[in-house]
């Protein structure tokens, strides 16, 4: 079995990253998980999961200079693929190669996440979200948030991408949650997975280099993730399904 | 409202707008930003959302498409990104007069909270403001704004029609095929 899922912002500075790593985290209690750093324009997993010294990532897959297995790794419990910081390394990889990674990825894991670029304005950045089972959206509890979330909704609905709910991060207003939540239920496909508050934990996480339920497991961040995670119904899906869905993913010769 | 063009800064596409307020706060710019919707391309023009600042603080709102000023303009700037935005830099007595019409001012720290929403941003900007300033403003109330943008159906029908159109015309633009997104 295998179930993509997307997390996905359309804005930046949601703890999106956050997020995957956490999700993945309390997934991988129960399954196989695989995170991949689909945000290629912009490194962020290998700080948030203490890769950064690592020789080979994403990117030198996708230049053709390293195998997929070179570039996994395995920490806190799951296979994480990052990608690397260097400007000539993301010059040099060619998205179109992406799909064959998630596409023999897909053959031996359970879940995928893929973690999106904050953006919708090109192919590539839209990509994660076309080929994606389902979506995770992640976001905070403002207007420009909710409005870009509703737009990713309708990005992802559009191209067949079931939405698997939304995760409220970054929450600083504990009385007012209650009630956008139950607005923003009538809006976004899905559960409202869970209200993560702010927390100083998710900046020392990414400090020390490790996901926040590595770093302040007992965080009522946390336990929020860990509650998201069983809210989440996670569908058995053909690996063959998903990874020839990969395969024969179009993608732009020029990002 | 009119305001000379001023001197260019910079102008660049963002989708958060929280590095850019960040910028102009830090390098207590005096002038104005003009911040244009970069996702409406394919559709009607939404306007042109106009910034001030007086030492990186932010003054005055006003939105060109709806002709709204003060909080409303911020909050139809809010769902309109990712924008260009161009950063003019103009002498503080040019803004004065604009700064004096009182349905355009904004609180300082509205325009991090509706736009941002970033805790750190809105505090810098709550301690770089001018106590006058502060003291002149109710304090805000991010959380009913979040609500009035989830009561007003029609708006969230609209950016959610918005997007599908925007969808679909670029799913042909960018050769996306019907196999491919046929999951069922």
């Amino acid at each position: 079995m295998v179930e993509a899922f997307a997390v996905a912002s359309g804005k930046g500075g949601t703890g999106k990253t956050t997020s995957t790593l956490a999700l993945g985290m309390a997934l991988a209690d129960t399954y196989d998980v695989t995170v991949i750093d689909a945000d290629t324009g912009m490194a962020n997993i290998l700080f948030h999961a203490g890769l950064s010294d690592v020789n080979t990532t994403l990117h030198e897959v996708l230049a053709g200079d390293a195998s997929v297995d070179d570039a996994i790794y395995e920490r806190f419990g799951m296979q994480v693929v990052p990608c690397g910081t260097s400007l000539a390394g993301f010059q040099e990889a060619d998205p179109t190669e992406l799909r064959d990674v998630v596409a023999s990825l897909a053959e031996r894991t359970d879940i995928i996440l893929l973690d999106s670029p904050a953006a919708l304005d090109s192919r590539t950045a839209v990509l994660p979200v076309v080929l994606a089972d389902r979506v995770i959206i992640v976001l905070q509890p403002t207007v420009p948030s909710l409005s870009d979330g509703l737009k990713v909704q309708e990005y992802a609905l559009t191209y067949g991408t079931d939405i698997a709910g939304v995760l409220f991060n970054r929450v600083t207003d504990d009385e007012a949650i209650a009630d956008i939540s139950e607005q923003a239920e009538r809006y976004f496909e899905g559960d409202i997975l869970a209200t993560v508050p702010e927390t100083e934990h998710a900046r020392g996480a990414r400090r020390a280099g490790k996901p926040l339920l590595a770093h302040a497991p007992k965080s009522a961040a946390a336990q929020q993730y860990r509650d998201a995670v069983q809210s989440l119904d996670v569908r058995d899906g053909s690996s063959d399904a998903v990874a020839d869905r990969f395969r024969s993913a179009v993608i732009p010769e020029n990002p | 409202m009119k305001l000379p063009r001023g001197q260019l800064l910079r102008q660049r596409v963002v989708s958060d707008l929280g590095t850019a307020l960040s910028a102009v706060l830090e390098e207590e710019v005096t002038g104005y930003a003009r911040l244009e919707p970069q996702d409406t391309m394919l559709l009607d023009t939404d306007g042109v959302g106009v910034l001030t600042f007086i030492d990186g603080v932010p003054v005055v709102a006003y939105h060109t498409g709806t002709d709204t000023a003060g909080p409303k303009a911020l909050d139809e700037i809010a769902v309109t990104g990712p924008y260009r935005i161009e950063l003019y830099e103009l002498e503080a007595t040019i803004l004065a007069e604009i700064h004096e019409d009182e349905t355009l001012l904004v609180a300082p720290t509205l325009p991090a909270e509706r736009l941002v929403g970033d805790p750190a941003l809105i505090e810098q900007t709550r301690e770089q403001a001018p106590v006058s300033r502060l003291e002149s403003h109710e304090p805000s109330e991010p959380a009913t704004a979040v609500e009035s943008f989830l009561s007003d159906e029609e708006r969230i029908e609209t950016i959610q029609q918005r997007a599908r159109a925007d969808a679909r015309a670029k799913a042909k633009q960018w050769g996306f095929t019907p196999e491919q997104t046929d999951k069922k």
